[in-house]
């Protein structure tokens, strides 16, 4: 059981460490990655006709995220 | 010569500087540290200042920057860690998100009842909220 929790920790934190470092790279003088926030800005700019479907989901999913972890 | 029409830019309102909403996200925040879940302040609490939020990212015109036109390909790269991410969070939900396989809110949840860790957790996700509503 220990063995099982380490492990999904460390996935867990792997992933994160992951994040943080796409991101410094993505920061870095004429990097071809683009940040975080460029990728959410370029998600929401999708829209169906006047409906900002993208603005809707990336907004509303930062919306329930805080809703399950602060409220649920 | 007819002189060339000025770029007018809106100035932006006085509460959307920062000296005005970090202080807000402050104090909503050590408000929320103190609320537990499941309880029906802790709902309201972050149902309005999501849903304020929201409406404000989805209806209020501000001055944003230019989105990019198109992805390039090095944008791939986020899927490395976003989906290893969903994959764990996957698994450990499916097994049930019990004690040896917790999913990421079952182990977020000894934290979140520590009122410091719970109020800046609840400051970074308003900030990280307002990041996106700027977007």
């Amino acid at each position: 059981m220990i063995l099982s929790l380490v492990l999904t920790i460390a996935l867990f934190a792997t992933a994160v460490a992951l994040i943080g470092i796409v991101e410094l790279v993505s920061r870095r003088e004429q990097s071809a990655v683009p940040t975080l926030g460029e990728m959410c800005g370029f998600v929401m700019t999708y829209r169906l006709g006047w409906l900002p479907v993208g603005r809707i989901a990336v907004l509303g999913f930062w919306w329930w995220v805080g809703w399950h972890f602060f409220a649920r | 010569m007819e002189r060339p029409s000025e770029l007018v830019v809106p100035a932006e309102p006085v509460w959307v500087r920062s000296a005005v909403l970090v202080p807000a996200f402050v104090l909503v925040s050590l408000v929320a540290g103190s609320l537990p879940s499941f309880s029906l302040s802790a709902n309201l609490l972050v149902l309005c200042t999501g849903g304020l939020l929201f409406w404000l990212g989805v209806s209020t015109p501000m001055q944003r920057p230019r989105p990019l036109p198109r992805l390039p390909a090095a944008a791939v790269w986020w899927i490395v860690p976003f989906g290893l991410l969903t994959v764990v969070e996957a698994v450990t939900f499916l097994l049930g998100s019990t004690e040896a396989n917790p999913t990421l809110s079952r182990l977020a949840d000894p934290v979140l009842e520590r009122y410091l860790a719970r109020s800046a957790l609840f400051f970074g996700w308003t900030t990280a909220f307002w990041g996106l509503v700027k977007r």
